[in-house]
């Protein structure tokens, strides 16, 4: 009865969200859609190496604010549920959001054991879209493959969503988001109110 | 102890031919491409029950047992028990990649098993890389999604399996067909059904601790992050596993998930 074959496929979801986005500066690529993914790395790394807790915390915030394409990434993370919504839920959402991702990904980068990113190939889609590949090197273990989603906003390129090892952030936060909606009558305020409260310790 | 195993396997003779029954029932009706927004879970709510027991039984039993484990035994003793049991894998895979058409991989992966049981000692140590045959892993959820002409998010329904985990009816169809086929199961249960059991039972133990302890962090940042810990798995596990075949139709890349997306119109 050896049906852990699947487990394998865990296994590897384990050790990408372990990497989380930690990452350095590696190989020189032309396209500003690599560069851009460098530079964050590069920041990033900075910020590990030098800040701690709350300070590591407000840095990534500050990162997630002037590299990430939030709104769009909230909108999408909403899917259907962002047209029932007013504008002081969707600023509200979106606070909510940028707290719990920074405050996750501190927490995630405390446990940073010195992998390196290496930006690989950059793919340029018909819709304006480019996509980053990078690879995660770790001391030991497979490399993780993690691809960057890179768009123009109009105000410069922004990443508008992480791959690592196929799972996107952006359709697992949609699901989860979404079937909780759900559970608790199609209220999305529901869901405001919960990562309002989660964003506070 | 054996009238256990027995048992256990009176049990899973009877769980495997009731995925295999119910994918075959429900498979027919699987027409609508359900790759095409959130994942198809028409069983969701004895998925969440089932989803439930499975983390209780982690709670009090797995993540200890693994927590200690990574803790305490030595990291070569960790590399080399997943290494045998990567290497148990490596006959099944090769059946896959022939499966799908690939026997040339097949012969490398068989290689790589003769290598490593002998020069690598049952296992232990992975030389097969080392000496050009880099390691694959198949298994028949991805020959059947590979073959499949839907979406790859579309595995079917999707199930919550006892003391497995994550799965849909493609990968649980693929799964029972897995253990049928699998050398290791054939040969050990040649000697008699008590070996065979025994065999099957120690294998489960392990692979069940190794996995487990590779997977601390990131299930555990995941339960942390979501609001929707049931959700967040079903999107998480139907997204890599469509990725792995996708990885498998192209080749090279598996961009066509962003061609699937653009349809979708996420954005309101």
């Amino acid at each position: 009865m050896p049906l852990l074959a699947h487990r394998r496929v865990v296994l590897r979801l384990a050790v990408g969200a372990v990497a989380g986005f930690a990452a350095l500066r590696a190989g020189a690529a032309d396209s500003p859609a690599a560069t851009l993914i460098e530079n964050v790395a590069a920041q990033v790394i900075e910020l590990i190496k030098t800040k701690k807790g709350a300070e590591l915390e407000t840095g990534i915030r500050q990162v997630l604010e002037t590299s990430f394409d939030l709104s769009y990434m909230g909108r999408q993370a909403l899917a259907t549920h962002w047209k029932e919504t007013n504008e002081e839920q969707r600023q509200r959402f979106l606070a909510a959001v940028v707290s719990s991702e920074a405050h996750a990904y501190a927490d995630r980068f405390s446990q940073y054991g010195g992998q390196t990113l290496s930006v690989g190939r950059v793919v340029p889609r018909p819709n304006g879209v480019s996509l980053v590949e990078s690879k995660l090197n770790q001391s030991n273990g497979q490399p993780i493959n993690i691809e960057w989603e890179v768009r123009d906003t109009g105000q410069g390129l922004r990443i508008s969503d992480v791959k690592i090892e196929g799972v996107s952030m952006v359709m697992t936060r949609r699901s989860d988001f979404n079937s909780y909606i759900s559970g608790h009558g199609g209220q999305v305020d529901a869901l405001i109110n919960e990562l309002e409260a989660r964003a506070k310790h | 102890m054996i009238e256990g195993f027995k048992s256990v396997a009176a049990w899973a003779r009877g769980g495997a031919a009731a995925i295999i029954a119910a994918s075959v029932l429900l498979g027919g009706c699987a027409t609508h491409d359900t790759g095409a927004a959130e994942v198809w879970d028409p069983l969701e709510t004895p998925n969440r029950f089932i989803f439930s027991i499975n983390r209780a039984v982690d709670l009090i039993a797995i993540r200890p047992m693994a927590v200690v484990y990574k803790q305490w035994v030595p990291e070569p003793a960790q590399r080399g028990l997943h290494n045998i049991l990567e290497n148990l894998g490596e006959p099944l895979t090769a059946i896959n990649e022939v499966v799908q058409g690939n026997p040339g991989r097949a012969g490398t992966t068989l290689g790589r098993f003769l290598v490593n049981s002998t020069i690598g000692v049952v296992g232990i140590f992975d030389v097969a890389s080392s000496m050009g045959m880099p390691k694959t892993n198949e298994d028949m959820g991805k020959t059947i999604g590979y073959y499949a002409g839907v979406e790859p998010e579309n595995g079917g329904f999707y199930v919550v399996l006892p003391l497995i985990g994550p799965s849909n009816a493609r990968d649980g169809v693929g799964l029972a067909i897995d253990a049928a086929a699998d050398p290791f199961n054939i040969v050990t249960f040649a000697i008699s059904n008590d070996v065979g059991w025994i065999a099957a039972a120690a294998r489960y133990g392990a692979t069940v601790i190794d996995t487990r302890s590779r997977t601390l962090f990131a299930l555990d940042d995941l339960e942390k992050n979501s609001v929707d810990y049931y959700a967040a798995l079903k999107s998480a596990y139907t997204q890599q596993r469509a990725d792995q075949i996708r990885r498998k139709r192209e080749k090279t890349d598996a961009h066509g998930e962003l061609e699937r997306r653009d349809k979708l119109a996420l954005v309101p």
